[in-house]
């Protein structure tokens, strides 16, 4: 019966998007098999903890280890604003790279390289920096909105027990991975992780999230979710690898005229 | 010696005797002489040639490379498609004292190897980005500004014809119709009045709503060479100027090869009608007739509309007017004129041909650079992250006698600053940030395997913490752009940095990945002297203790380098088949002769000839035949290879052009070809009368007198 109950809560809070409305309610703790229905609760669950009504900003820092190649380090600024589905990313380290950026506008992905003064349009596959990592990497989770879950099954991912849950891209949905598996703590509903595949079935990335930071935001009136660090390996390149730390978050609002190209620009000169 | 002057008569008595077998015998001998003459000095000369490609445009006479590197130096391309692995020589000045330390050595040039990439946006990209700069500059309102605008409306008119076309062929026009809603509202007078009030706001809604659906741009790989220009020019032979200027010295720069350029970087219609065209001027080859050709001529006419799209409104209306004139077409549109214009055939071609380039292509660009630009480069460092470079394109270039050959185009070159900033050389300073940056964050490596462990398995229960776990953002925050400004060049200072000049000593101070080795012209002789010289400079980097591998000119240029041995062997083979044929045929001959003289010898043998003398009457007269036919084998060579000197062999295909390093291969012999054919074949002539030989020794006196 009370599982009934939060199954019909998380259906009411399936169409809002918005964080002015209650959070949809997941799944109860310890499931067994998930309905469709409770999947889709769950990955809305995901989202939305992870989304900030208001504006976001983080500061990143990514490691690129390849196999036979030295190390490269970035630092950069990651900036969202979610009500419009904005995103930007700024590196501001090492010297070299700072003011290199990628801004994304409705479905079109730029990056910018001060050093040349030019734009390029990217796609969804763009590797940032040339690490592991993708744009969907540090922008906003829409998985619910993005992919059809089946379930897998219940499993143990070390001493968590996690909803293993596979996704198939929804048609016309603009995502760097038609395929996703991923491993949720059926306890916390946080994403512990995820296998990133090809249409054919190969498995291009292994990532995971070991660290999930709980902060309270104002615009949202309620707690966010930030992955404190992600931990990217790359099957296809055995050995290539990507880790990300997330080092500093902050909520508040964010200048108005900020995801532009001359803004972006801006930042270099 | 009166025994043997007794054994030439004998040998020559008979060779007369038995005219039909010394014929066919000595045929078989003369054939095999020259061939081994003509084959020879045809593979040796062509050796030369392929030597001369080579080392006078890419390789020098050695090549010094990492000892460790993954992969073999490959300077006209390797099996990783630009990915190839040859290490790195930390210090070139270094390795240049040293090696120009060795006798016979003249220079030593330093060069890298990598592959880049060079862009072309769409015309509608490349216009909102003129119109984005020229925002800018607040330059809008001017004569270039407003001939961009007009040059947008028609890219964007265009393009609704374009999509409304095609949403005729779509089941779902959900996406197209959001395009075409986007671009009615970027040709309506609200949005211009937008654009004239705030011109990057309305060109950000045409990058993000309308350009997507203009297409992809195209981009180009590009192979480069970085190297001291200056010395490449001195000391590659080949290398000629085409179009613009050298790289000043200590400039940087871009010099692109103009086969490259041609056959990968022309605009696909033009490179299309190059190709007809010189299949019908120099292989005189018809559209009608060959099925390449065919397929060529129908592509052609289907590309008019990238022709559409780069004229300007100006030069549209220009092109329309001229094209009706000359083609006698009145009515329809620029595209059916275009489409006119570019449907060739055998009869129009030529007049067609030229009136491409005589009224489109003034108006088009025909590559996507022009001497004097800057273009950008971009490239994989070896650090695995896109680095972009600004580099002016001074000029194009070729290898002088190998144009049409493809494989001359392996290599572009720039300045071996430039390839270090592709490479992604950092400097100490930058290492040191880049570690600061690491240990500030101290962040603990875990591996693939160990991960699930290391992250799942430890003691915590939960992974959620509370926001302490995060520096407070203003602590951590970057410097502001104000202040970092000090630190860093400006954006403006930055893209001049093609304008940046460096010294000799900067630029021989730094990574390479390979270097060649010339050889001092005058002790430069033959394949034994470069290696003797590969020795000597081998042992020279050893005891300095750098760990190169000095490799030849051909084991530096790869699989093409091969080729010539791959040749040699199979014409050893055929050599060799061929003379085991003769060897046969010959044996089979003189045991025929040997039986048929059974008398003679017998009688021989009863009034005292000795079993040797028998055995060396019947080798001397093949040895006599050998060396008459040798002779005259030899001679008829040396006549074929004159006169193939004479006429010159023509390189009918791309590839031969770089084997025979020019246009013909102009053979020659030398007294080494003559011998060594000579020799051989007397050689052949004394193993295949072995046996015979044995043969007539076994005749007793008795067999004769039995005969008679």
């Amino acid at each position: 019966m009370r599982r009934a109950i939060l199954l019909v809560l998380g259906l009411m809070a399936t169409p809002l998007s918005s964080s002015a409305q209650p959070p949809p309610q997941a799944p109860p703790a310890q499931a067994g098999a998930l309905t469709q229905d409770e999947m889709i609760a769950l990955l809305r669950t995901v989202d939305d903890r992870q989304r900030n009504s208001g504006d976001y900003k983080s500061l990143a820092y990514i490691e690129q280890r390849e196999k036979d190649k030295e190390q490269m380090v970035y630092e950069a600024v990651v900036y969202r604003r979610d009500a419009t589905d904005r995103f930007m990313i700024l590196f501001t380290r090492p010297k070299a790279e700072a003011g290199k950026g990628y801004l994304r506008i409705d479905k079109n992905l730029f990056i910018y390289d001060p050093t040349v003064g030019k734009w390029e349009r990217r796609t969804e596959r763009e590797r940032i920096g040339g690490t592991d990592s993708r744009r969907q990497d540090f922008d906003e989770s829409r998985l619910a909105e993005e992919y059809d879950p089946t379930y897998v099954g219940l499993e143990k991912l070390g001493k968590f027990q996690v909803h293993h849950l596979e996704l198939h891209a929804k048609k016309d949905a603009d995502v760097a991975y038609p395929v996703l598996h991923l491993w949720i703590d059926a306890d916390s509903q946080n994403i512990l992780k995820a296998q990133d595949m090809a249409l054919s079935g190969k498995l291009m990335r292994t990532v995971y999230y070991p660290q999930w930071v709980k902060m309270a935001s104002e615009s949202k009136g309620a707690d966010v979710y930030v992955p404190k660090e992600i931990h990217i390996y790359d099957e296809v390149e055995k050995g290539n690898q990507t880790h990300v730390v997330i080092r500093s978050v902050d909520l508040k609002s964010l200048p108005e005229n900020i995801f532009t190209k001359a803004w972006l620009e801006s930042q270099s000169r | 010696m009166r025994g043997t002057g007794i054994l030439f008569r004998m040998a020559l008595r008979s060779l007369a005797s038995h005219k039909v077998k010394s014929l066919i015998v000595g045929s078989i001998m003369l054939f095999g002489t020259a061939l081994v003459v003509v084959g020879t000095a045809l593979l040796d000369s062509v050796e030369a040639g392929m030597q001369q490609s080579i080392t006078k445009s890419l390789s020098g006479d050695l090549q010094m490379y990492d000892s460790e590197a993954k992969d073999d130096l490959a300077l006209f391309g390797g099996m990783a498609m630009g990915a190839d692995d040859y290490g790195e020589v930390p210090d070139f000045a270094r390795v240049q004292t040293v090696v120009e330390a060795v006798p016979g050595v003249e220079a030593v040039v330093p060069m890298g190897i990598g592959l880049a990439t060079m862009s072309r946006g769409s015309e509608l990209d490349r216009t909102l980005d003129a119109l984005r700069q020229a925002a800018r500059a607040g330059t809008i309102a001017g004569e270039q500004g407003q001939a961009l605008v007009a040059r947008l409306e028609r890219l964007i008119d265009l393009l609704r014809t374009e999509l409304i076309n095609s949403r005729a062929l779509l089941q779902d026009t959900t996406e197209v119709d959001a395009q075409i809603a986007s671009i009615e509202r970027a040709r309506g007078d609200a949005f211009w009045a937008e654009f004239a009030a705030d011109p990057v706001a309305a060109l950000d809604f045409l990058d993000s709503k309308v350009a997507p659906a203009g297409g992809e741009g195209l981009l180009y790989y590009l192979r480069y060479l970085g190297t001291d220009l200056d010395q490449f020019a001195r000391y590659f032979d080949r290398f000629r100027i085409v179009e613009g200027e050298p790289v000043p010295t200590g400039h940087r720069g871009l010099l692109i090869n103009q086969r490259f350029a041609d056959s990968q970087l022309k605009l696909k219609v033009a490179r299309l009608l190059d190709d007809i065209h010189d299949a019908m001027t120099q292989n005189g080859a018809r559209i009608a007739t060959d099925p390449a050709l065919t397929a060529k001529a129908r592509q052609v006419a289907s590309l008019y509309g990238a022709i559409s799209l780069m004229l300007s409104p100006e030069d549209a209306h220009a092109t329309e007017t001229e094209l009706r004139r000359a083609l006698g077409i009145t009515d329809g549109t620029l595209d059916t004129l275009l489409e006119a214009l570019l449907t060739v055939d055998d009869a129009n071609f030529a007049e067609r041909y030229a009136l491409f380039y005589d009224l489109i292509g003034p108006r088009i660009t025909l590559y996507p650079y022009r001497v004097g630009d800057v273009v950008t480069l971009r490239a994989w460092t070896r650090r695995g992250y896109m680095k972009s470079v600004n580099v002016k394109v001074y000029g194009t270039f070729k290898f002088e006698g190998l144009e049409r050959s493809e494989l001359s185009g392996a290599a572009n070159l720039v300045d071996l600053m430039t390839f270090r900033d592709l490479y992604g050389q950092m400097t100490a300073a930058q290492e040191e940030e880049l570690r600061a940056i690491r240990e500030e964050v101290g962040l603990e490596h875990v591996g693939r395997a160990d991960a699930e462990a290391a992250f799942f398995g430890g003691d915590a229960d939960s992974q959620v913490t509370g926001a302490e776990a995060f520096g407070t953002f203003d602590e951590m925050h970057p410097p502001t752009s104000d202040e970092r400004s000090d630190e860093r060049p400006s954006e403006a200072a930055r893209r001049t940095i093609t304008d940046e000049t460096f010294t000799r000593e900067q630029m021989l101070d730094g990574v390479v990945l390979n270097a060649a080795v010339i050889l001092d012209r005058d002790a430069q002789g033959g394949t034994g002297d470069i290696e003797v010289a590969r020795v000597r400079v081998q042992a020279a980097v050893d005891a300095a203790g750098l760990k190169l591998k000095v490799v030849d000119w051909r084991a530096a240029s790869g699989i093409i380098g091969q080729f010539v041995l791959v040749v040699r062997g199979v014409l050893i083979l055929a050599i060799g088949i061929i003379f085991i044929v003769a060897l046969v045929i010959i044996n089979n001959s003189m045991l025929m002769a040997t039986l048929e003289r059974v008398r003679e010898i017998g009688t021989l043998r009863a009034i005292g000839a000795q079993r040797s003398f028998v055995q060396a009457m019947v080798m001397i007269e093949t040895l006599v035949l050998g060396l008459l036919s040798g002779t005259a084998g030899a001679g008829l060579g040396a006549g074929i290879i004159t006169w193939m000197g004479h006429v010159g062999l023509p390189a009918t295909s791309d590839i031969l052009v770089f084997l025979f390093s020019g246009p013909r291969l102009r053979p020659t012999f030398g007294a080494s070809h003559l011998l060594i054919a000579l020799v051989v074949i007397l050689i052949v002539s004394l193993i295949s009368t072995w046996y015979p030989a044995r043969i007539a020794t076994r005749v007793q006196p008795v067999e004769a007198m039995g005969d008679a």
